[in-house]
């Protein structure tokens, strides 16, 4: 690959007229060059396209790169290095091995992606302003009612100010599976009448784990102990069967009010 | 006997087999114990094995006996495929050819680099000495048994397009059957036959018209791309199909129409390419749920008479029974969780509900877009009845707007939660006789029974299972980490041997030797 320093106009122009500081690149780091951002357009094809799309707007079950917060806060790259070379099994990502070069040249090509995306026309994006069906006051009923949110959230409590934290397709993810939430909590009894408590850490047909109140990990074999799991998420799993589309619509309209 | 040159290998087994098997080697079960020589194990898909030397009694005792790594990052999700004392087990752009005995390499092929998707691959097929497999960006390479070098290189369809594949090819007699997927593009679904000798196309089937078609049989939809490999009755001569979902993908307006014949089980006469009867999962797909699944063939009583039966657990969450003859739906029934159907056609096909078409502003959609079962490979138990189904219970939020186009994927969609469960449906009616409980998130794990009532699979955490096929009890375990291909077994030296893929490495299990 040569090293020809050239900037791309498309990406240029987008910046100028989007006026967007944000899409500049971040000082000290170059503009990528055409040939970088061929073959990181073909490195990326060929070994991410499938799941987050050819183009890095999404594709079967891979998250939009495009609109990553970790790609855009990710300046050095770093983090997207680590990541590809760790994987993220729990996710269904395997790990990749890739040259430094090719994962530059990646990174240059999914920021040049973010730039298109951002202008007008752009497909498979969903904008806040998509969601706005719902009737705010039948959400608040149906959030002290029949979908039982009441009985964990509170709007002057953990969901106060939740409007400004996080909007539109964001918002309506987490409020219908808050994966990165309130983590399950567990009580195991061992066989010598021990009770310990803590984060839920581990669990599958025959390993339990907690983290316990000084930070420390403990797994036991589940034949070993008896225990009980308290999830939170359980009641949205249960909540996903029950929601009709408008009520799911309503109490998006109703959090967006809790400003 | 013209049937059993299906391979060199399993002809030899034949002669073996035909005294005690009614059917004898060429019809649903092969039973060819000595290896795993097709994809499926046989061409009935039932991934079901003669051998009982493993039992439920003594399954705890199963210890380690090789273990290979690939060395690479891609994790195995394709069959290995074991003939001769040779495992060939395959990623994308790789063969390796290891010593089933010791995990000794005997070689290993890489395929140019290219810019075709490297998503998975499922295995190759085998032919004579002939190792032939299919590439990223679309070709078929075939390679000597012997050393791993290139014999012949053709090309499937083209990837500039955006056609790639992952399949296993299917031999059938001398036309091997091979697919391809890509329904990133609004492509016609490809299908085609080609001599194993040269490397020639026989015949295409196209399940979506080409270009240039009179009419418009297919409401405007292009896709249904035959990824998976099918099955095949030597008796009625069809081989069966699944087809993928239609493009563009999540645009249904710009298809309006049912969209034949994506989303189906498609009945081909082999020698021909030409279409005998098709049977839609789903019509008028609008959340990627392609029925590429595995059409599995038994014979078996039906409503109290011997019949001649496809079974199929489909992505869009619903179990199928058909007779296999005329493609007519014999039952319908959901296996995992579904809301996007108003009921049963009387033709057997879901009636899919406008209202859960992806919209502007989002529709909470069952199952998610990875299904309610996908490539997995489920198995039939014919002691018990029970087909096994890896099966997703999951729901998805769909998006579409005329902003979106109406090429490609054409919409967003995104998975909320889901969870796996190793689904016992009683083929006769549909219900779930037991259920196991696999974890949080998709099991990329299929499944595989024996005659001695053991069933093997793999969970979400990581561990590979063996369970008891009768009600589905635990009955030993490892933490391999995710089981991401299908089990296989097969008997070399006296000893019956379970092979496993978990990230990219090959596990191999079998009783301890006796001392």
């Amino acid at each position: 690959m040569t090293n020809r320093l050239q900037t791309v106009p498309e990406s240029l122009a987008a910046v100028l007229i989007l006026g967007a500081s944000v899409l500049a690149q971040p000082a000290g780091q170059q503009a990528a060059t055409a040939d970088q951002l061929q073959a990181g357009q073909r490195v990326f094809a060929a070994q991410c396209g499938f799941c987050h799309g050819r183009d890095a707007m999404g594709g079967e079950t891979g998250p939009n790169l495009t609109r990553s917060a970790m790609v855009r806060e990710d300046t050095t790259g770093d983090r997207v290095r680590s990541l590809l070379r760790e994987g993220r099994t729990d996710k269904g990502m395997p790990a990749f091995r890739l040259s430094d070069a090719d994962v530059t040249a990646m990174i240059a090509f999914i920021r040049d992606q973010r730039t298109k995306s951002e202008s007008p026309g752009a497909r498979r994006s969903v904008d806040p302003s998509d969601l706005q069906t719902g009737n705010a006051e039948r959400g608040r009923a149906y959030f002290n009612g029949a979908g039982r949110c009441a009985s964990c959230h509170s709007p002057s409590g953990d969901l106060s100010g939740v409007a400004g934290r996080l909007q539109g397709l964001e918002l309506l993810q987490r409020m219908l599976y808050p994966s990165k939430s309130r983590a399950a909590t567990a009580k195991i009894t061992l066989r010598t009448g021990e009770v310990v408590t803590g984060t839920l850490a581990y669990r599958d047909e025959f390993v339990v784990a907690v983290t316990d109140s000084e930070g420390r990990y403990r797994s036991w074999q589940v034949r070993d102990v008896t225990f009980s799991v308290n999830n939170p998420l359980d009641a949205h799993v249960e909540q996903l069967a029950k929601y009709t589309d408008d009520d799911m619509h309503d109490v998006l309209a109703y959090l967006q009010t809790l400003r | 006997m013209t049937t059993c040159t299906t391979s060199w290998l399993i002809s030899r087994r034949c002669v073996r087999a035909l005294a005690p098997v009614v059917f004898g080697c060429v019809v649903l079960a092969q039973d060819a114990t000595d290896g795993w020589t097709t994809y499926h194990g046989d061409y009935s898909g039932r991934r079901h094995s003669a051998l009982t030397q493993l039992t439920p009694a003594n399954v705890h005792q199963i210890t380690l006996k090789w273990a290979f790594a690939t060395g690479d990052t891609a994790s195995i999700k394709g069959t290995p495929i074991v003939s001769n004392g040779i495992v060939y087990l395959t990623t994308p752009d790789n063969v390796w050819a290891i010593d089933a005995r010791s995990a000794h390499q005997l070689w290993r092929y890489t395929y140019p680099a290219n810019e075709g998707f490297h998503i998975g691959h499922r295995g190759v097929a085998l032919h004579k000495n002939t190792v032939y497999f299919t590439t990223p960006d679309a070709h078929l390479v075939a390679l000597n048994a012997n050393d791993g070098k290139v014999k012949w290189n053709v090309v499937i369809a083209d990837q500039k397009k955006g056609y790639w594949s992952t399949n296993a090819p299917l031999l059938i007699r001398d036309h091997l059957i091979v697919g391809v997927a890509g329904d990133f593009d609004n492509l016609p679904g490809v299908l085609k036959s080609i001599d194993p000798e040269t490397g020639g196309t026989q015949w295409i089937f196209y399940s979506t018209p080409p270009p240039g078609t009179p009419g418009n049989p297919s409401d405007g939809a292009t896709g249904g791309q035959m990824w998976m490999t099918g099955t095949y009755d030597p008796r009625l001569n069809l081989l069966f199909v699944g087809t993928g979902n239609p493009t563009p993908v999540l645009n249904g307006p710009a298809r309006a129409g049912d969209n034949r014949w994506t989303d189906s089980i498609v009945a081909i006469n082999p020698d021909t390419g030409k279409l005998a009867w098709g049977f839609q999962a789903t019509r008028h797909d609008t959340h990627d749920w392609d029925a590429a699944e595995v059409p599995v063939l038994i014979d078996a009583p039906f409503n109290g008479s011997p019949s001649k039966l496809l079974l199929q657990a489909s992505r869009n969450g619903y179990f199928y029974v058909l007779d296999r003859e005329t493609g007519r739906s014999l039952l319908t029934k959901p296996f995992a969780t579904t809301n996007w159907a108003k009921g049963v056609d009387q033709d057997g096909r879901p009636i899919p509900d406008p209202a859960k078409e992806p919209a502007p502003d989002g529709r909470l959609v069952a199952p998610d877009e990875s299904g309610g079962t996908n490539y997995r490979s489920p198995s039939f138990d014919p002691t018990s009845g029970l087909l096994l189904v890896s099966a997703h219970d999951a729901y998805g939020i769909y998006f579409f707007k005329p902003d979106h186009g109406a090429y490609g994927w054409a919409g967003a969609d995104y998975g909320v939660y889901g969870k796996s469960v190793l689904r016992a449906i009683d083929y006769r009616t549909g219900e779930i006789r037991w259920h196991h409980e696999l974890g949080d998130g998709a099991s990329g794990a299929g499944v595989l029974t024996t005659a001695t009532g053991l069933t093997f699979t793999g969970d979400t955490a990581g561990n590979v299972l063996g369970l008891r096929t009768s009600d589905g009890k635990t009955l030993w375990h490892a933490a391999i980490g995710r089981v991401g291909n299908s089990p296989i077994t097969y008997e070399l030296d006296g000893r019956q041997f379970v092979l496993v893929g978990a990230g990219s490495s090959l596990y191999a299990w079998a009783l301890p030797e006796p001392q």
